[in-house]
């Protein structure tokens, strides 16, 4: 309730225009302080140690109490400064399937002393703790599982800290809109995709079709073992991939149409089964989905390129 | 959710510990050990049994973190609790009072230890303890225990430095710095405070009678052994500070309580005196001195007989006894003139006399029957004051350990068998014999002498000064003190009771044996320290605030005045700590390498080739080689002596500052 309340009262003072471009440094302004439960408990005890030395005038009860009193005075200070001054910038975040946790990453740096107990957390979210070491860059990953298909956004972050006691918590606000792409869940039961399911069961292996051989390249990261031009390789004519020229005939398109199940998501997810599969194969294959097209293809980027177009095709918001 | 709540991203960053996470065991070790420090001067004045009990506790504590057992169930709790309590009230008789409330505060503190799961638990703890800290000074508050709870403090903040650590367990000095840090810090503040906040006099709320119990002192009363066993005590009774240079010290008698009334065993004060007149039929070599006295939960004070002046609060009595308007229960600074050379008393009433003359003939009838025999013989006071100190002066002995006397006729006993006394011994029978042969006589009790300070010139007293003598009434003289042990021992009161008795106690011994003086010194300079932190730590009150703010030039100094300089100094303090905070927050200084590198990845980034934060110098060195083959050379054989400045076995001027040279000479674009 209070942590409602709070939360509107620093929405509505702090509103970030969004989204903020990086990297992004924590200054004097952007840093709130308000004290802890622990630290209004804290206060209360020094109180009470206060009317003891009063009472009982003890003058080294006073001093203990004006001691720890100070104490809290200065680890205010000590609890902002954990947090000023860091260094933010968004991070890489990898696209996930449904079902699969997702990493909005941040990269925090320091640009003096070690800050310990640092945590980032998204609204609702349990914090992630990290300690930021001097001249390293600390990278904080929030874990948050993939639910739905399309784009994962991160919001607002919310950086934190409570170092050293723990009577303050100092905070910040930040927001690089991060997001994560997420793909439909591919579905085990989809089975091949037609074409290559086609020509799999004439041949049993479903490389060796009657595509014609067409040239030899210098071998890519990536190329599978079954195009590796082994024979060349024999001759010592180096590491060479074998390139098929695929016909009109056997171009495997994955159409939205040949997906057959009674909704949408499970048809992308039985289509994200398929790219994934004939990128395993190694097949060249292109997407047809109502109102958008990509052409033949193959490779890392192809595959993203379709798993996007699957993942915000009509994607839910 | 709850795999994702435990899943553990990569890169050294960890997940915040749940509610139900058990506590890690280093820190509540760290907590345990605080306690045991804070409690540790406790378990020597405390009962046995509670001692066993908070060390049983918090070694089964202890053994509960290290094994990963589970705590004691609640209904287990409750019945400790219970009969904790119970224990406690059967020891002291209440569940009130100082030693009776920090017993169970120390029992709680013990059980609260026992069941702490959450973190919550744990900062009510670390809270307790604090207050723990707080008890130790109702019973001294000496700069050994200053300093030794400031050491407490700061495990306890080093102990919530480490539950403040989420992820990696802190190192000792993870713990310990950042708790100094704050520490220190806050001293300033701290002073600031201690000089600047108000004190008001006095309880707000009534003070347990016990509150700061303990101390010994002198008695309304008087009886054989009393004073002997005082004398063991090497506690602090007061000090003086003589404004002219100290008078002789066998002048130096502190008059505390008079004892007029006699039982046969004990001499007892007057429930009821009159009010006394400082109207002096002489009163020469006056001697002016500022006491500071220790608190004795008494009325009294001490003055050199006979008081020429009275400090605020106190009146006089008409058998010259100084009086504070209530009971000392804090140290107390007053300023006194006395007269040495005096006459009081001389037209005294006749109810007064008739009080110094009574005595009760069935008891010690021998000692009566002496005195009225001297008294036939020739009852001229000054004759018998002859006589007795013929008397005494021949085999009597002075001594501490005297052998138990008859209880119904203990100074029969003492006069005529065992004849080994100490002075209350001596005072006693003297005064006994006196009244016997009609002169009007009482006992007084107050201290003798003291050890006098070379390094301040303060004159110490202690229990161990603590004496017993006479006083009797002569015409025309009016009252005339007569000390009986001086016909014993005359040492006694000429140098005092060491030199009387030979060293008492192990220091005495200690410092009887030390040929050079070192240790003298030493105990002398520590004296000094003591004195002042006495008078202006643990005695700063109002006055003493008001005498400060005087010495600066601020007579008459309230609240309002207090309080502003108070906002002046939190904000100085703060200031000062915030901008001291800021100044470490600058960059560390940079290698020269590191510097010429920076200047070369600008002028690739103004060439549209910046350098992403994630790339090492090597990848960086690939992508734009790759781009522009043209610069390959150059970009190679910089990032080439950068890497090896930076992070081989280092590099030489020279080779820094043909790196640096490339760089001023690389034309990107």
């Amino acid at each position: 309730m209070i942590a409602n309340i709070r939360q509107s009262i620093s929405d509505w003072i702090f509103r970030a225009t969004v989204p903020e471009a990086p990297p992004v440094t924590l200054v004097q302004r952007r840093i709130f302080i308000l004290p802890t439960k622990q630290g209004y408990l804290f206060g209360f005890t020094v109180l009470l140690l206060l009317l003891a030395s009063i009472n009982y005038s003890l003058s080294l009860g006073f001093t203990l109490t004006f001691l720890l009193g100070s104490m809290a005075g200065v680890a205010m200070l000590h609890t902002w400064r954990n947090l000023a001054h860091l260094k933010l910038r968004p991070g890489r975040c990898e696209p996930v399937f449904v079902g699969e946790i997702a990493h909005f990453n941040v990269s925090v740096e320091t640009p003096s002393q070690t800050r310990f107990s640092i945590a980032v957390r998204r609204r609702g979210d349990e914090p992630v703790y990290a300690d930021i070491v001097a001249s390293e860059t600390a990278s904080i990953a929030m874990a948050v599982p993939a639910m739905r298909r399309g784009l994962l956004t991160c919001g607002r972050l919310e950086i934190f800290t409570r170092y050293p006691v723990g009577f303050f918590h100092a905070w910040s606000y930040v927001d690089f809109g991060l997001t994560v792409l997420v793909y439909p869940r591919p579905d085990p039961r989809a089975g091949n995709p037609p074409s290559l399911s086609r020509s799999a069961s004439e041949e049993g292996i479903p490389i060796a079709g009657d595509e014609e051989f067409n040239m030899l390249r210098a071998y890519r990261p990536g190329d599978t073992p079954k195009q590796i031009a082994w024979k060349a390789l024999a001759r010592e004519q180096g590491l060479l991939t074998k390139e098929f020229n695929a016909t009109a005939s056997s171009e495997l398109v994955l159409d939205f149409d040949d997906a057959r199940a009674p909704d949408l998501e499970t048809r992308l997810s039985i289509l994200c089964q398929w790219v994934l599969q004939a990128e395993q194969f190694g097949q060249s294959y292109g997407l047809r989905l109502p109102g958008r097209e990509i052409g033949s293809g193959r490779g890392e980027a192809h595959r993203a390129r379709c798993l996007e177009a699957l993942a915000l095709f009509e994607a839910p918001r | 959710m709850s795999a994702v709540a435990t899943l553990r991203p990569p890169g050294g960053v960890l997940k915040a510990p749940g509610v139900s996470a058990p506590l890690d065991v280093k820190n509540v070790l760290w907590l345990l050990a605080a306690m045991v420090f804070v409690v540790g001067p406790h378990l020597l004045r405390l009962p046995v049994w509670v001692t066993i009990f908070f060390l049983v506790t918090v070694a089964w504590r202890a053994w509960i973190s290290w094994s990963a057992l589970r705590s004691p169930p609640r209904w287990f709790m409750w019945g400790v609790t219970i009969a904790t309590t119970y224990g406690t009230f059967l020891t002291y008789g209440r569940i009130f009072g100082r030693e009776a409330g920090v017993t169970l505060l120390i029992i709680m503190a013990a059980l609260k230890l026992l069941e702490m799961r959450t973190q919550r638990d744990v900062i009510l703890a670390i809270y307790l303890g604090f207050f723990l800290v707080m008890t130790n000074f109702l019973f001294s508050q000496t700069i050994p225990l200053g300093l030794y709870m400031l050491a407490c403090v700061w495990i306890f903040i080093a102990t919530l430095v480490g539950f403040n650590r989420v992820g990696r367990s802190p190192t000792l000095r993870e713990r310990l710095r950042p708790a100094g840090a704050l520490l220190i810090q806050a001293l300033p503040l701290m002073v600031a405070f201690f000089i600047l906040f108000p004190r008001t006099q006095g309880p707000l709320w009534a003070l347990p009678q016990d509150a700061k119990a303990g101390q010994t002192g002198l008695s309304e009363s008087m009886s054989p052994g009393n004073i002997a066993n005082l004398i063991k005590s090497d506690q602090l009774a007061f000090r003086v500070q003589f404004e002219n240079g100290m008078p002789p010290y066998r002048s130096l008698y502190w008059r505390g309580p008079v004892l007029a009334d006699f039982d046969g065993a004990t001499w007892k004060m007057r429930p009821y005196a009159s009010q006394g007149h400082m109207d002096y039929a002489r009163r020469e070599r006056p001697s002016k001195y500022v006491v500071t006295l220790e608190p004795h939960q008494k009325t009294w004070m001490f003055a050199l007989d006979v008081p020429g002046s009275l400090p605020d609060g106190a009146q006089l009595l008409s058998d010259l006894q100084m009086r504070y308007r209530r009971p000392i229960v804090e140290r107390m600074r007053y300023e006194v003139l006395s007269y040495l050379d005096y006459r009081f008393g001389d037209r005294a009433n006749r109810v007064q006399l008739e009080q110094a003359l009574a005595l009760d003939e069935t008891r010690n009838p021998k000692t009566v029957a002496l005195g009225r025999q001297w008294a036939k013989e020739n009852p001229d006071p000054r004759i018998l004051l002859s006589r007795a100190a013929k008397f005494f002066g021949t085999g009597f002995a002075y001594t501490l350990e005297p052998p138990t006397l008859d209880r119904q006729d203990p100074f029969d006993d003492f006069v005529f068998n065992s004849r080994q006394g100490f002075c209350e011994h001596f005072a006693g029978a003297f005064t006994l014999l006196m009244r016997a042969a009609g002169v009007p006589a009482r006992v007084v009790t107050g201290y003798q002498g003291g050890e006098v300070n070379p390094l301040n010139n303060e004159l110490i007293v202690r229990q161990a000064d603590a004496h017993a003598w006479s006083e009797i009434w002569v015409r025309e003289e009016g009252w005339v003190r007569i000390d009986p042990t001086a016909a014993v021992a005359p040492m006694r009161v000429e140098n005092g009771v060491n030199a009387a008795l030979g060293p008492i106690g192990l220091q005495a011994v200690l410092i009887d044996a030390d040929k050079f003086g070192l240790l003298a010194n030493l105990r002398f300079a520590w004296q000094v320290m003591n004195s002042n932190w006495d008078a202006w730590v643990v005695g700063y009150n109002m006055d003493r605030q008001r005498q400060f703010f005087s010495g600066m030039g601020v007579p008459n100094v309230d609240w309002r005045t207090l309080g502003f300089w108070l906002m002046i100094a939190i904000f100085a303090a703060g200031a000062a700590v915030a901008i001291g905070l800021l100044v470490h927050d600058r960059p560390p200084p940079r290698e020269p390498s590191l510097i010429a590198w920076n200047r070369f990845c600008a002028k690739m980034a103004a060439a549209g080739l910046g350098r992403a934060p994630h790339e090492g110098p090597l990848d960086y060195l690939r992508r734009v080689a790759d781009k522009r083959p043209e610069l390959a050379k150059d970009l190679e054989e910089i990032t080439r002596r950068y890497v090896a400045a930076r992070y081989g076995s280092g590099a030489s001027r020279e080779e820094i500052r043909a790196l640096s040279k490339l760089v001023s000479d690389f034309r990107p674009a």
